[in-house]
């Protein structure tokens, strides 16, 4: 059997898995250290995961006897038990080589978040009131069995719905077989990080549907459309290890790095040459480079595709050279030369997109014009290139590759009114989603919805019932990581310490849901509990030819969860099977902008908030007071915009700003940046929620309520930096906190506050 | 404008011997102004010092600037009096006790605001050296501690520098009143009994401590200059800041003084010892303290302009053109620009005159202490961890409250002894007037 | 035997992340202070990246530089404490004994990095966040003094470790939170009595700097200022 084939039966067979025997003995030892093993004062450290972003990072748990409060049987009182101290790098897990960033680490908090939702909670009054009465479990499911049974009376089971966020493993598995075995449709998922225009980009270049990994340790020539990978995009641990190496790793030898934005992101503070290319011409860009690099014939290793020849004589074309690109890119001839040059000299090079140039209109273009350079750059699948990580075949291209289209498709052509039922995991869509698209009205139209949220949120406050998951150091985990290693890599995780509160694993839920139902969907879900199935299925990786556990499978396992997964030590760069199926040169697209350029002289570019991501980390302490890396703001919102642009509007640091769009309208301080264009203003996602715990709930503003609904091109995902924006002053000062007393150091630019 | 003996003897008994109602509700509402900061420093100490506007980086606000002005006030009295009396200065007569005990309040007021300042102020003790079982010693390398004895060694200095020449009057009042008015003034006489032996012995050790409060009194302020000058702070390590710190105390001090006898004069009807001149001749004293200290200030703001170090030029331009500049250009007019017409034309220096140019060297001189303090710290070294500072409520409450505080203290004291020495002036009706 | 500890931070590698301060907060029971105490400074992390602009649109360049006690040998803030409780250890670290603080920030002021931060009040963590408390590590009330320890709880766990199991330290042991959590390595601890370490190699090199040398503190961390890429033809 191949290894890729093994990979997917890993996670694929569970279906099939019949439930063996328990072998008990191991799985004790290794799930909680007993309390009376702990010597007092005395660390154990245990592998976990980490679940805050799609990385999959390995984690281990600094483990300490303490004494508790806790819930159990309805009873309150104090337990003496293990409790996690710190999450630091699995020294072993090769995607993060013992690192983790800093979200990872605030990882912590959500266990411990003073707001979780502590037990079984049922909507007592109107919906988005926000008033839930507690009930136990029994009620709780019972009710859930008799919803879902009375609609499979009906034969009604397809409008059943299940919304995860984003979710990989067994959890994904045992939520489809579940759904599977009702009869409804599978899950769709919700996130807002998912990028599903590159995937669909790769769908059409390489006949893959997942995200690419970089082998930056070897590459000498870096650049990068917008994606902010050495902090929030893709892989970043992974990332930014071999960006450490690049610079540094190879004596003598150090590379240069390029990165295309308008708004400088903490990546991009990191470039030797920062290229602030106009709003959506990033594609343009990437395809004038090639043109040059094809052109003056300086392609030095080509990734050889089947179109080779057609796709050169296209670039060669006369509409991609730089003096006529250079108007639209606002890059110049001159320099755009020299950077193809530059990087076609200094091999291998690799370029890389994400975050902003993916969410315009024309993000597909954008896309595939970065993979055309690429191919053109030679760095498909070879050493200092990009990659397809060999895990991430089973992972995504498993399931549908869209997802978070496919939830925004549901949206709005309806799916969401007509579904009876509605269960939601670990997504926030009321929250992420621009306001036009009406979800939480939608929503509101839902008779029956089910909410696995171990918080308070924007979403799960619309719920009709709660069943509050553990958090991540409580629950089994595995995960597939999809990008950032070159290794096979199953990541498995046994509960780092038992629970704090009166809250159920979401798929131990599901499965005793499942037996409640009885019958056929009893039959298909035959595992008593999460950990059983888990089991079950890496029974069958045990058995693949490359793992040898010749001592037996429980010793295999018991080796998975003391080193926290399994991978096969053979680091090997995979070049996509068939590269560039359909790969062709891409007409050129422009952006479309929603608002007048009279009447909204901005482009609005929201961006991924290094402390909080989309807004799903915003519950953390650590996080809000964590400065923000360019700006240095916390506990806060800010509107982003050049000291000149500030001087002709004559707005000051930390004067309240009206942000006004043709769909909406917020309010929030300033910041001056240096480093932004004149015509550009920058919003991080994740502040201005509703609900979401004490520490984030009303807290500075959403960007996405001024977000105009356009979609991408031939994706549907939302483009959210298609947006135009007009500022005016409130007259008022805002709440602004700054870590950073200047913005520059040196003495002419003194600055006096 | 001869007087008798018995003139002044009465005069000046009298408002301890009678005092006049109308002190009674001033008297009352400063006692509330004060309590009001005393429950300001309650509350402080019960909620914790963050209640202070205090903060990263400048760890040093009001406290500090009240500590440093109220030191410097203490060197009116002592100082001045032990000069003029060395000197023999026959103006001295009517303000000496005035003067001295000025230093005495003032001492005790600022040496309490390190405590106020104090993270802990509980654990204040901690900076005494005392023998303990864990045979712990404060740390003598640190300025702090050269503060705790310059000031205690000067208050006790100071203390006994007032009440020595107390004690001729104290006999006096004993002799006048009754009951346990009569027991407390015994106490303080020490049995004096006037004879030949005992006035000798008198002159004799206001001599000696005249001449040893003057070294401890410039020591006082050349320390406190220390706790600046002894850290690589921008502008405060500067070899100016001793000379630099008791010239400005003493400038501080003496308008403070005057002040004081401005009242003393006009609610106790003393017109007839704190004369004009008195206030002329303090007056010349401080128009020489104005020059010196504009001397040091421009001393100091040309060498850092001309040294152009940058993290120093950083606080230079602050104060000099920054957010600071209205305090700093307020302070120079309050020293200088205000007081140097006021106190150079004969014609303006009168009491009217001087005490208009005093009450703005006080308010001139407090500006200085803060905007020496607060500028620097708020831009060190590295411009990421520059920052500001705001006073709150409670600063603001307990620093005003210190101002009644000293007024209330002197009020109480004028009504406890004679604030002009008695037997002082009775002794310069034997000497020619000059 | 004796050791001298010291750090190199290598500004090329370097990428402002941030996970080093949140390694440092896990760690050494660092509280959160809320917003309204962050919009007076009084925020209390022990290691900051300090960002700083160059120039300007479109040409404008960020410098990030992590900056933490840099362990003085030649400190400042350790004279001017009345209390001892600013203080030099026998291995060269400038050590902060809590339970001697009596608040008057002198130290604070007199620090030219500006590493030391205060507790203005109690510090809070809201139940049951404070199960995330490292019990090696102790929590500091209200009124005292505090800052970058170089994570002094596990130098001392590896000297007693290896003391145990008699032998000397190896390198790469012991390693701060924020060493052990930074992504591209930009954090390097060691021994600088021994010339062969990473730290001690790193300390020698062209690139090294003292963060305002010219105050002569002898700080025991080395800078390595960030290169630049020269052109092709170069
Ligand atoms: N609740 C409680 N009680 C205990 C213990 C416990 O863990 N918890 N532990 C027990 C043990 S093992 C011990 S050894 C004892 C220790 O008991 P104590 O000897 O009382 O020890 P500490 O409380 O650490 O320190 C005593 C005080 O000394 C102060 N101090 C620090 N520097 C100075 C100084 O220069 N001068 C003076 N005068 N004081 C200074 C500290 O701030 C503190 O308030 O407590 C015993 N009792
Ligand atoms: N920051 C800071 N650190 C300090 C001090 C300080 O003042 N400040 N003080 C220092 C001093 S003086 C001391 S003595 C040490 C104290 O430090 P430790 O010796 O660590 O003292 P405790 O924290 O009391 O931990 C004792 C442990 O023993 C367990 N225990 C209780 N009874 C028994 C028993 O019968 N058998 C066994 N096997 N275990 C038991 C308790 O549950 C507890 O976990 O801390 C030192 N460290
Ligand atoms: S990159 Fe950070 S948040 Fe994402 S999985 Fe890794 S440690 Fe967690
Ligand atoms: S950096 Fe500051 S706190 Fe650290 S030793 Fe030096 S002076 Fe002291
Ligand atoms: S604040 Fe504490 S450590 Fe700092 S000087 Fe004062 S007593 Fe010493
Ligand atoms: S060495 Fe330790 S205490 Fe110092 S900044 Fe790093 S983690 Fe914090
Ligand atoms: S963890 Fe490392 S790369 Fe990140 S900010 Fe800290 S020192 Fe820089």
């Amino acid at each position: 059997m191949e290894r890729r084939d093994f990979l997917k039966f890993g996670v694929l067979t569970g279906a099939t898995a019949t439930l063996t025997a328990c072998e008990k003995p191991v799985q004790q030892l290794v799930r909680f250290v007993p309390e009376e093993d702990f010597v007092p004062g005395v660390a154990t450290w245990k592998p976990s995961l980490c679940t805050l972003c799609p990385a999959g990072c390995g984690v281990t748990v600094r483990i300490m006897d303490g004494e508790a409060e806790v819930v159990r049987n309805g009873q309150r009182g104090i337990l003496k038990m293990g409790l996690a101290k710190k999450l630091e790098g699995n020294a072993r897990h090769p995607v993060n080589r013992g690192k983790l960033c800093a979200r990872g680490q605030a990882g912590l908090q959500v266990t411990y978040h003073p707001d979780r939702v502590s037990g079984p909670l049922k909507r007592s009054s109107s919906r988005g009131s926000g008033d839930f009465q507690e009930i136990g479990w029994p009620e709780a499911l019972s009710e859930v069995v008799t919803k879902l049974a009375e609609l499979r009376s009906q034969q009604q089971a397809d409008s059943i719905r299940f919304v995860t966020g984003e979710m990989r493993g067994h959890r994904r598995e045992l939520i489809n077989q579940f759904l599977a075995s009702l009869g409804a449709p599978a899950a769709v998922q919700f996130a807002p990080l998912d990028e599903p225009v590159l995937r669909r980009a790769n769908v059409l270049a390489f006949g893959r549907a997942a995200m690419p990994s970089f082998d930056l340790e070897r590459a000498n020539y870096v650049i990068s459309f917008g994606a902010d990978f050495l902090g929030t995009w893709n892989s970043p641990v992974a990332q930014s290890i071999g960006y450490g190496e690049m610079r540094r790793g190879r004596p003598g030898n150090r590379g240069k790095f390029v990165q295309v934005e308008q708004r400088m992101s903490q990546t991009g503070a990191n470039a030797d040459e920062w290229v602030p290319s106009s709003p959506g011409s990033e594609g343009l860009l990437a395809l004038g480079l090639a043109h040059v690099i094809v052109k003056e014939g300086l392609r030095s290793n080509p990734t050889e595709i089947n179109s080779s020849r057609e796709v050169e004589e296209k670039l060669k074309d006369e509409t991609y050279s730089p003096t006529q690109i250079a108007t639209r890119t606002g890059i110049s001839a001159n320099r755009i030369e020299r950077l193809a040059r530059e990087m076609a000299a200094h091999p291998p090079s690799i370029a890389v997109i994400g975050g902003t140039p993916l969410a315009q209109t024309n993000g597909l273009f954008n896309a595939l014009a970065v993979n055309l350079l690429n191919m053109v750059l030679g760095s498909i699948g070879s050493p200092g290139g990009m990659f397809f990580a060999p895990g991430a075949s089973t992972v995504k291209e498993a399931s549908s590759a869209n997802q978070s289209v496919d939830f925004v498709a549901q949206v709005l052509s309806g799916g969401l009114e007509n579904a009876e039922v509605l269960f939601l995991d670990n997504t926030n869509p009321v929250f992420a989603m621009p306001p036009s698209w009406q979800v939480s009205q939608k929503m509101k139209r839902t008779p029956f919805i089910v909410s696995f949220g171990r918080f308070m949120d924007e979403t799960s406050v619309l719920a009709d019932l709660i069943l509050p998951d553990h958090s991540p150091l409580e629950s089994w985990l595995d995960d597939v990581p999809e990008s950032g290693t070159s290794e096979a890599v199953f990541t498995l995780a046994a509960p780092a310490m038992r629970p704090l509160h009166n809250t159920r694993a979401m798929p131990d839920v599901l499965l005793e849901i499942a037996h409640s139902l009885g019958g056929s969907v009893s039959e298909a879900l035959p595992w008593k509990t999460f950990e059983e199935m888990l089991q079950a299925s890496y029974r069958e990786l045990a058995r693949a030819e490359r793992c040898h556990p010749t001592d037996g499978f429980e010793k295999f396992w018991g080796r998975m969860l003391e080193q926290g997964g399994w991978w096969d030590g053979q680091c090997q760069i995979h070049s996509p099977e068939s590269p560039a199926l359909e790969f062709q040169a891409p007409e050129f697209v422009p952006p479309r902008f929603d608002g007048s350029e009279q009447e909204f002289p901005f482009y609005f570019q929201p961006y991924v908030a290094e402390a909080f991501l989309d807004g799903s980390l915003a519950h953390l302490p650590w996080m809000q007071e964590l400065p923000d890396a360019l700006s240095t703001v916390m506990w806060g919102s800010w509107l982003e915009l050049n000291p000149k642009t500030a001087e002709k509007l004559q707005i000051q640091q930390g004067d309240l700003i009206q942000v006004r769009s043709r769909h909406g309208s917020l309010e929030t301080p300033a910041v001056l940046n240096p480093a932004i264009a004149f015509d550009v203003v920058a919003m991080p996602m994740g502040q201005g929620h509703a609900q979401f715990g004490r520490y984030a709930a009303q807290r500075g503003a959403n960007p996405m309520s001024v977000v105009a609904p356009l979609q991408v091109e031939q994706v549907g995902s939302l483009a959210w930096a298609a947006t135009r924006v007009s500022l005016s002053r409130t007259g008022r000062k805002g709440r602004l906190s700054l870590a950073s007393g200047a913005l520059y150091e040196q003495e002419k630019e003194l600055e006096l506050r | 404008m001869a007087q008798t003996a018995e003139q002044i003897q009465r005069d000046l008994l009298r408002p301890v011997l009678d005092p006049s109602r109308r002190a009674k509700p001033v008297i009352a509402g400063l006692a509330l102004l004060v309590l009001a900061g005393f429950s300001a420093w309650m509350y402080q100490m019960y909620t914790g010092i963050g209640v202070a506007g205090i903060r990263r980086p400048v760890f040093w606000g009001f406290y500090i600037t009240n500590f440093v002005f109220w030191i410097g006030i203490s060197h009116a009295g002592t100082l001045i009096s032990a000069i003029l009396r060395l000197s023999n200065a026959t103006w001295r007569r009517p303000i000496t006790r005035c003067a001295e005990v000025i230093t005495v309040f003032a001492l005790l007021i600022g040496a309490m605001f390190p405590l106020i300042h104090l993270g802990r102020p509980w654990l204040a003790f901690w900076l005494a050296p005392y023998p303990n079982q864990r045979g712990l010693w404060p740390n003598y390398r640190s300025p702090l501690l050269w503060d705790f004895f310059a000031i205690n060694t000067y208050l006790i200095g100071s203390l006994i520098f007032l009440l020595l020449p107390l004690i001729p009057d104290c006999a006096l009042l004993r002799d006048n009143v009754t009951g346990w008015r009569n027991k407390l003034y015994s106490l303080l006489s020490l049995g004096w009994r006037g004879t030949q032996k005992q006035w000798h012995r008198l002159e004799a050790a206001m001599h000696i401590m005249a001449i040893l409060i003057i070294p401890v009194a410039v020591s006082v302020h050349t320390i406190v200059s220390w706790d600046f000058a002894m850290t690589p702070v921008p502008m405060w390590h500067s070899t100016i800041f001793a000379p630099y710190f008791v010239a400005g105390a003493i400038f501080s001090g003496i308008a403070a003084l005057i002040i004081a006898m401005v009242f003393l004069r006009s609610s106790l009807h003393l017109e007839e010892y704190l004369r004009p001149e008195c206030f002329d001749n303090l007056g010349k004293l401080l128009l020489v303290m104005s020059l010196l200290w504009f001397y040091f200030l421009f001393a100091e703001r040309l060498t850092t302009w001309y040294g152009n170090a940058r993290p120093e030029i950083a606080v230079f331009w602050l104060t000099q053109r920054g957010p600071y500049r209205h305090l700093f250009w307020v302070m120079v007019g309050c020293n200088f620009v205000l007081p140097f017409p006021l106190l150079a034309i004969k014609k303006l220096r009168t009491i009217a005159g001087t005490f208009l140019a005093s009450v703005a060297v006080v308010i001139g001189m407090w500006i200085e202490r803060y905007l020496i303090i607060v500028p620097s710290l708020s831009h060190k070294f590295l411009p990421y961890a520059w920052g500001t500072y705001r006073p709150t409520w409670v600063e603001i409450t307990i620093t005003a409250a210190t101002f009644c505080g000293m007024a209330l203290l002197y009020l109480l004291f004028s009504e406890v002894v004679p604030v002009v020495s008695i037997w002082e002036l009775k002794a310069g009706l034997r000497e020619p007037v000059r | 035997m004796s050791h001298c500890w010291g750090m190199a931070v290598d500004l090329d590698r370097c990428t402002g992340c941030g996970a080093c301060v949140i390694a440092c907060q896990a760690e050494n029971n660092v509280p959160t202070v809320g917003e309204e105490a962050a919009q007076k400074s009084r925020t209390m992390h022990w290691i900051r990246i300090e960002r700083y602009y160059e120039g300007e649109f479109p040409n404008p360049r960020v410098r990030f530089r992590p900056v933490l006690c840099q362990q003085c040998d030649n400190a400042p803030c350790e004279p001017v404490c009345p209390t001892y409780a600013s203080y030099h250890t026998s291995e060269g670290l400038n050590g902060q004994v809590y339970n001697r603080c009596i608040g008057t920030r002198y130290c604070a002021n007199a620090c030219p990095y500006t590493v030391r931060t205060f507790n203005f009040f109690n510090p809070v963590w809201d139940k049951p966040l404070h199960l995330q408390l490292n019990p090696e590590v102790s929590v500091r009330q209200i009124g005292v003094m505090e800052k970058c320890t170089f994570c002094i709880q596990r130098i001392k766990a590896s000297e007693i470790q290896a003391k145990a199991e008699n032998r000397a330290l190896r390198e790469g042991e012991p390693v701060p939170a924020c060493v052990q959590s930074c992504p591209p390595k930009a954090l390097v601890f060691g021994d600088l009595n021994d010339p062969d370490s990473e730290v001690s190699r790193l300390a020698r090199s062209p690139r090294g700097a003292k963060l305002l040398s010219e105050l002569g503190t002898q700080p025991k961390i080395t800078y390595l200022q960030r290169d630049s890429w020269d052109g092709p033809n170069s």
